[in-house]
């Protein structure tokens, strides 16, 4: 689990950053997609840290 | 005045902010162009002032969750506090509003943002309303007569979270509220009344604090400075309002249900839509 949560949080860091290129969409640039993709990449961040971190005493 | 007064009210009360910002102007007949720069600033700082409002009311709440949240990251695990689990009900509801929000939002105000299907929406939105009630009663009242117990706000599971906030993304559709739609997630997962509001409210705040900080370049649109006067008036005309809504709804719900605001819905949507089909107004 640890490894699938810093995955998805480098997947969604990359698509952050497509969307703020404008390589995601032919459209241009999405400014707030890029926003929630970064808000979803630390909230996997914080699910690494919970799995992570040693267990209660 | 009157759609920072409207704003203000109804985008806390179950009866769709968004529903009624585009029936009114359609029914009196006012000439606005809902989609010029100035008209968009001046929304963005009605819903600054919305949210500020609910930040102010829920202040003591937030600050304590806020605290619990970030501690709980320090700490790497759940230690189940009260606040703790508020904190992370709240992430869960808003994950998917978010995510929805950002992707559907203006192809869903394209296809339904005008007066017909939103007067449908607003109907739909309070039959939702009298059936989440009718559900929430059947579900409590059990054969043998027992009451079936109640949850507390905190008690709820993360998944719970999860469908309150998709239900909350339902709000999308104009004419369907926000948090009508919360509530009524909230109460068929056994929460009573005044938790389920209180729940509906904490949501409320992120998401539109965000909606409004992301907008706020419109701020800034070469037109929108012609009505920056008025819209910090409305903005604080709309705060006060949504402070005095939720102080009002957080002492109903301790002993009401959400009935009348559903036969509203149903009347006014019910007669709006009446009024458009037969083109009595257009």
């Amino acid at each position: 689990m640890k490894q699938l949560a810093l995955a998805l949080a480098v997947v969604f860091l990359i698509i952050a950053v497509l969307y703020w290129t404008g390589h995601f969409y032919p459209s241009g640039v999405h400014t707030k997609h890029g926003i929630v993709s970064v808000v979803l990449a630390l909230l996997c961040l914080v699910w690494y840290r919970f799995q992570s971190a040693s267990p209660a005493r | 005045m009157l759609l920072a007064v409207l704003q203000g009210v109804s985008e806390l009360f179950p009866v769709s902010s968004l529903g009624h910002t585009v029936l009114i102007p359609a029914l009196l007949r006012w000439n606005v162009d809902e989609g010029s720069d100035s008209f968009l600033a001046f929304v963005v700082v009605l819903h600054l002032g919305t949210a500020l409002a609910l930040v102010v009311f829920y202040w003591r709440d937030w600050t304590a969750i806020v605290r619990a949240f970030v501690a709980s990251i320090v700490r790497g695990r759940m230690s189940g506090e009260r606040d703790e689990r508020t904190a992370w009900l709240l992430v869960a509801g808003t994950i998917p509003v978010g995510v929805l929000g950002v992707l559907l939002e203006s192809s869903v105000k394209k296809l339904f943002a005008s007066p017909l299907p939103v007067s449908a929406f607003l109907f739909l939105n309070g039959f939702v309303m009298l059936l989440g009630e009718w559900l929430r009663r059947r579900q409590h009242a059990t054969a043998s007569g027992a009451a079936h117990p109640y949850k507390r706000l905190e008690e709820l599971r993360p998944q719970d979270g999860v469908l309150v906030g998709f239900a909350q993304a339902l709000a999308l559709l104009p004419g369907i509220s926000r948090s009508g739609s919360a509530i009524v997630a909230g109460l068929l997962r056994d929460l009573r009344h005044e938790d389920a509001a209180r729940y509906s409210f904490l949501l409320a705040t992120p998401v539109i604090l965000a909606a409004s900080v992301l907008e706020f370049p419109k701020l800034f649109a070469p037109d929108a400075h012609v009505v920056l006067v008025q819209a910090v008036v409305g903005g604080v005309v709309a705060g006060v309002t949504a402070y005095a809504s939720v102080a009002f709804l957080t002492r109903y719900f301790r002993h009401n249900d959400l009935s009348p605001f559903a036969w509203y819905c149903i009347a006014a949507g019910g007669i709006s839509f009446v009024l458009f089909v037969t083109k009595a107004v257009s």
